[in-house]
């Protein structure tokens, strides 16, 4: 399994998809970052007032890289998805199960590289928009004393926390999509088109869904529990064994199926 | 057909007698150990079709055997079980003396390349060898032990130049060498290469020709599938040839070429001849046919086509016939001796394109005469499972 997870690691270093995939984060919080100060004086997108008081409170300096949860969430996702499905679809998996016939610990090491790649990939993000925040703060009368403070700090590596666990759930939507359908395109297509307007009309058709709707439950993860009705430690525990099922099932995919070509 | 190379044909590379140093009734459970690639009644199936249908291979050790079968016949879907990739709907096989159910027990010993070299197409040649090498826990942590194997191989294939280059700048034949070296990677004691000279240019080939000889002459059994007969035939002491999944032949390419009848064909200068000089040979107990519908005349004699007596016989018959001939008043145009080779034989055992004899057309043959049906020569309940 050692051997695999570093071996992915060489393929996830190719400089194109690194550098494409920290663009992505990075715009990502930018955006996230700009909009939320932007939003000063406004109402946020389910009508909440966004007040310069309310971004100086401890928790205020993640906000920016939380608003953006839902787009990091899909870029870990999509990076996930294509970088299996890649696998299978350029045939190289063919000659990695050659040299690694234990298809599980294969798996099992790819998936361990790919969850730190997830999780450095939200750092960057998160990096970027706390910089970001810092910058523009005194332009919208934002107050950084409490950012700074320990209590500050604790709302950050929570923050942070939350927003790695709710990515690595979406990724685990990846991860299953790529196993099932082996095609880079047609995974990453399958999987942003159930985690986005699929999930979003069943729970706007129906609200208590939201709840139970995997995607829904890690983007709840991903803002600290504090966008919907769901508790967050219920959100978390359903939210995490959602993430294991559909990795336990790609697991027993990947174990049993033919590798033709 | 046993295993035993000829007197004569035994090369460097090729592997030690054996045929005659065993019983007959060899124990399945020895020979599995002994081969390099045992399978008995190996079958796949997808869906109602069967892609392999009860394989009974047998690839000795040490051996450079060829693998051949037209498209579809079940090569890739045989080498894909052999390698752990896809499972067998039914019956056993071995690798190196272990259960293909169990690739972990033997691929750390098995190079291969499988449908094309397939790699990431934006890293380096080099950087997808190292990938693979680190997979596959060469030199350990330590990357200058697997810097030094992966440039080993690098070399060995001749890409140490091109080894920075990105994967997707290669050329067919680049890539097939890349995919070669990486199947060297392990320093494998089998290596299983599928159409390994796809892309190659003529010197690429004779390149290839002189590697897998020096692989196999290293000790290593090489299982090559290929198109080129030609190549198979000069560089492989062993054969598999496949159709739709069955077996049609294993064992020595010289007991195959050996089966097949040489034949010595004759065109008379009149073509109201032919008959003529059919009937006479046939006369004298010889078997012949008569191909009404041979090859073109010369250039602008007239009629389009010439028939073609054809003699199954030896050449040192050829004096024989045209004395015979001749004594019978009949003038012949030509006479030329012919023993099939593998690429005809091949095309004639699985019945895909014409040889001399076997075309499209119905053949007018004669009382005693008829032409073989494909796959004659080769005594299946004599070739079939290839016994040691």
């Amino acid at each position: 399994m050692i051997n695999a997870f570093r071996a992915e690691w060489v393929a996830l270093l190719r400089p194109r998809f690194l550098l494409g995939t920290l663009g992505a984060v990075l715009a990502c919080a930018v955006l996230g970052t700009v909009l939320t100060f932007l939003s000063v004086g406004h109402t946020d997108f389910d009508g909440a007032p966004v007040t310069a008081a309310g971004l100086s409170q401890p928790n205020g300096l993640i906000q920016g890289a939380q608003a953006v949860s839902i787009l990091v969430g899909v870029v870990a996702l999509s990076v996930v998805a294509a970088v299996l499905a890649g696998d299978h679809g350029h045939g190289t998996l063919r000659n990695q199960l050659v040299a690694q016939p234990h298809r599980a610990r294969l798996l099992a090491g790819k998936l361990l590289a790919l969850a730190l790649f997830v999780v450095l990939v939200v750092a960057v993000a998160t990096v970027a928009s706390l910089a970001l925040s810092f910058l523009l703060a005194p332009l919208k009368g934002v107050s950084t004393a409490a950012w700074t403070s320990s209590a500050g700090a604790a709302a950050l590596a929570a923050g942070f926390l939350n927003l790695c666990l709710g990515s690595l759930g979406y990724a685990a939507v990846g991860v299953l999509a790529a196993i099932v359908i082996r095609g880079p395109a047609g995974a990453v297509a399958v999987a942003i088109a159930y985690a986005l307007p699929v999930e979003m009309l069943i729970s706007r058709i129906y609200g208590p869904a939201r709840g139970w709707l995997p995607v829904q439950l890690m983007q709840e993860i991903s803002n600290g529990g504090s966008s919907y009705a769901t508790p967050y430690t219920d959100a978390l525990w359903r939210g995490l064994l959602y993430g294991a099922a559909m990795v336990l099932l790609a697991v027993v995919f990947f174990r049993r199926r033919d590798m033709t070509s | 057909m046993t295993f035993g190379s000829p007197a004569g044909s035994a090369g460097a590379h090729r592997p030690a007698p054996r045929g005659a140093a065993r019983p007959a009734g060899r124990v399945a459970g020895t020979a599995r150990t002994d081969a390099a690639i045992w399978t008995r009644g190996l079958t796949k199936s997808y869906g109602s079709r069967r892609a392999v249908d009860h394989l009974d291979l047998q690839v000795p050790r040490g051996a450079l055997s060829g693998f051949v079968g037209p498209n579809g016949a079940g090569k890739s879907s045989t080498l894909r079980m052999l390698l752990g990739l896809v499972r067998p709907s039914a019956g056993r096989g071995y690798v190196l003396g272990q259960p293909v159910s169990r690739p972990d027990r033997y691929l750390h010993r098995v190079g291969a390349m499988i449908e094309g070299p397939t790699f990431h197409p934006g890293l380096s040649g080099r950087r997808n060898l190292e990938q693979l090498a680190t997979l596959r826990g060469i030199g350990g942590w330590r990357r200058t032990r697997r810097r030094d194997r992966v440039e080993a191989v690098l070399a060995q294939v001749g890409l140490t130049e091109r080894g920075e280059d990105r994967f997707s700048s290669y050329s067919l034949g680049m890539k097939q060498r890349l995919g070669i070296a990486a199947a060297l990677l392990p320093d494998p004691c089998l290596l299983i290469l599928d159409e390994p000279t796809n892309g190659l240019d003529p010197a690429g080939i004779r390149e290839m020709r002189t590697l897998l000889g020096q692989l196999a002459g290293a000790g290593m059994t090489v299982f090559v599938s290929s198109h080129l007969l030609t190549e198979v035939e000069q560089i492989c002491d062993h054969l598999v040839m496949i159709n739709a999944g069955r077996m049609l032949f294993q064992g020595h390419v010289t007991d195959l070429l050996a089966a097949e009848d040489p034949r010595i064909a004759l065109v008379p200068e009149h073509d109201a001849d032919a008959r003529r000089l059919t009937a006479l040979l046939h006369d004298v107990g010889l078997r012949v046919e008569m191909d009404m519908r041979p090859g073109p005349r010369d250039p602008g004699a007239g009629h389009e086509y010439a028939p073609v007596v054809t003699v199954h016989g030896p050449e040192g018959l050829a004096a024989d016939l045209n004395r015979l001939a001749m004594g019978a008043g009949i003038a012949l145009r030509s006479l030329r001796s012919h023993r099939p080779n593998l690429e005809e034989t091949f095309l004639r055992v699985t019945g895909e394109i014409d040889g001399d004899l076997l075309r499209s057309d119905p053949l007018v043959t004669i009382p005693d005469a008829s032409v073989p049906p494909a796959g004659a020569g080769l005594d299946p309940a004599h070739s079939r499972g290839g016994a040691t």
